[in-house]
């Protein structure tokens, strides 16, 4: 994925999307089914904010001491039967991982959800060495038989409508057409059970880590997680440092506000926490259990003024009421993580080189600050990238100029006043010069200011 | 919170997730309520590990030994969660957590000293020494993966069914 990115052209891929009715009908039924539903699910808590607090100070306690954290978690899954890997970037993850599943003569490979996975562009390096790597999560599903790309870290095919969904599954499954979605549901389960009962391995993320246990803690509500991490043989899981928390018996208030912050839902069907591989007496579990812990930059990160990005939990409210990815969906950011904490995350783990253009992709109306369970103060942050883009030469030249201009305008009347009468002469230049994505787009000043209509 | 005001509001929690809910008082009733939720014929994982499976297992006469090929398991579970309606399933005992994913009915027992009203108070008591696998169960499987609409039954059980029953017998797998 990361050679894909597509940040760069943030501005043309959100005209694009702006273009695309489809995709504004389907973003506007979901934002908003999943703003009510979370709010409804949210109503009869009595201590919301009390619980934000709770869960905000774990959140900070766990980055404070992050690197102690994870060698607790690395000496207490070891101690339970697991092997944990270290990997710095997405290549070592990439290859740690091909190679466990090599060296077991693994070809089958069924996988959960996982966004990490996504991050570090798993599948096509499995499936450049020949390894047949199927997505179980009935959304990820969807959007790899469409060679797709998740546009959401919660709902992946959340920009597709059930047609779509009907049409694709037709003409790449051989069956009937059905826009039903519970049909269409049927039909992946069938698919997908012979996959799980004969894969040679599952790969899955995790939503936490427990530190003093060791234990993977994974939300999901189809039991395609459950399937992947308790069918096969092997399970190798993927998860990034930042996944902590101290202790499992600080779990109640992160199940209380994850599946309402993510889907509204009071309770995500199945909360597994796996503690090891299966051990002498169990029935159950894997047989080999490998984790992996990835950093790609987060210790970075941690060092630097935005660190508390890494107290998001991934339950993607924040994307649901930001205006602008309710408008542009998902795919406009150009690499894994949308909506406010991903455009964060984007240009922190690539690089503001290779991601200047999504750090205005915000309009800073801190909605995403109201719903983050864990009180990232998220607007704070892209602030200080917008600081960071003009320190370091990202911005666009030709918008400095304009701002300069119109700084130097706004600190007179009369200056002003003959800026917009020169902005409705030069319009038509303007907007050459501003390009098509911009002042191109721009309704043209009014041949009357406002305040001269003012009575 | 007493007994039966716990075992209540696990039932209407456990409604609300869309399981069906039953109580029932002694293995007579219990007996008599399998017979009504498990279709007749259907193939039947009962484990048979616990008295009250033990008592329910003569009820199927098409039982089978792999959860992977039933087309209902009736098992007895670890506990449940008052406050979210939800099922604790565990490892321990060498008990297969498959049971409850694989087949397209679930029918889970739970015994109501057995209900915690917490997810804290649950989670006190494993956090120490989590066995293999612990997982938290709340209505059937689903997604709402197209368009929001929910789906019921992706991988794992389509049916859940929850029966409480009064307790009688020392819970064969309670930790110290």
């Amino acid at each position: 994925m990361s050679d894909a990115q597509t940040s760069l052209s943030f501005r043309s891929n959100a005209v694009q999307a702006i273009g695309n009715a489809q995709l504004r009908a389907a973003m506007r039924h979901a934002t908003d089914t999943f703003g009510a539903k979370r709010a409804d699910a949210f109503a009869p808590v009595a201590d919301v904010e009390a619980m934000r607090d709770r869960a905000s100070a774990i959140r900070e306690e766990v980055l404070n001491n992050l690197p102690r954290y994870v060698d607790q978690f690395v000496a207490s899954a070891t101690r339970a039967g697991a092997t944990v890997h270290r990997a710095k970037d997405a290549a070592v993850a990439r290859e740690i991982i091909r190679k466990l599943l090599a060296d077991r003569g693994a070809r089958r490979i069924v996988k959960g959800k996982s966004m990490v996975s996504e991050e570090v562009d798993l599948n096509a390096h499995l499936e450049a060495s020949g390894m047949e790597v199927v997505e179980t999560d009935l959304g990820e599903y969807i959007i790899q038989l469409e060679r797709e790309t998740p546009s959401h870290i919660i709902v992946p095919a959340i920009h597709k409508n059930r047609q779509q969904v009907g049409k694709l599954f037709s003409e790449r499954l051989g069956v009937p057409y059905s826009d039903d979605p519970q049909v269409l549901t049927r039909i992946a389960r069938q698919v997908l059970r012979e996959k799980f009962l004969s894969a040679d391995a599952g790969i899955s993320g995790a939503n936490f880590a427990a530190a003093d246990t060791g234990s993977l803690v994974l939300f999901t509500n189809e039991g395609n997680g459950r399937m992947v991490t308790t069918v096969p043989p092997l399970h190798v899981a993927i998860l990034s440092i930042e996944k902590m928390i101290p202790s499992l018996a600080d779990f109640p208030d992160f199940i209380r506000l994850l599946p309402r912050s993510a889907t509204g839902q009071t309770m995500t069907s199945y909360v597994s926490v796996i503690t090891g591989p299966r051990k002498p007496g169990d029935a159950t579990g894997a047989k080999e259990l490998h984790i992996v812990l990835l950093d790609n930059g987060r210790t970075e990160i941690l060092g630097g003024e935005s660190r508390d990005i890494l107290k998001c939990i991934r339950c993607g409210a924040c994307m649901n009421v930001c205006p602008v990815y309710r408008t542009v969906g998902g795919h406009a950011y150009g690499w894994t993580y949308p909506g406010p904490m991903g455009l964060i995350l984007t240009t922190l783990l690539t690089g503001m080189a290779k991601s200047h253009p999504v750090v205005d992709a915000s309009t800073l109306c801190g909605a995403c600050v109201d719903v983050c369970p864990v009180r990232v103060p998220l607007v704070d942050i892209i602030l200080q990238l917008r600081h960071r883009k003009v320190r370091e030469g990202f911005s666009d030249p030709k918008e400095k100029a304009g701002m300069a201009l119109f700084g130097k305008a706004a600190a007179s009347p009369a200056l002003f006043a003959l800026g917009q009468r020169l902005a409705g002469w030069f319009w038509p230049v303007v907007r050459v010069l501003g390009g098509k994505d911009v002042a191109g787009r721009m309704p043209a000043p009014a041949k009357t200011p406002f305040h001269r209509k003012a009575p | 919170m007493s007994g039966p005001d716990l075992a209540a509001r696990f039932l209407e929690n456990a409604a609300a997730a869309a399981a069906g809910a039953h109580s029932v008082s002694g293995t007579g009733d219990l007996l008599a309520a399998l017979g009504r939720i498990v279709p007749t014929g259907s193939p039947v994982y009962c484990p048979g590990l616990t008295e009250l499976e033990k008592a329910a297992a003569p009820l199927f006469p098409n039982r089978v030994a792999d959860c992977a090929a039933a087309e209902v398991t009736v098992e007895e579970v670890f506990g449940a969660i008052a406050e979210t309606g939800t099922l604790v399933c565990v490892s321990e005992g060498g008990r297969a957590v498959q049971a409850g994913l694989l087949p397209a009915h679930h029918v889970a027992i739970v015994r109501r000293d057995r209900i915690f009203a917490t997810l804290d108070g649950l989670l006190a008591v494993v956090a120490a020494v989590p066995p293999t696998n612990v997982t938290l169960v709340t209505g059937p499987s689903r997604t709402a993966d197209i368009e929001l609409t929910l789906a019921i039954g992706v991988h794992g059980p389509e049916r859940l069914d929850v029966i409480v029953v009064q307790p009688g017998v020392t819970f064969p797998y309670a930790r110290p």
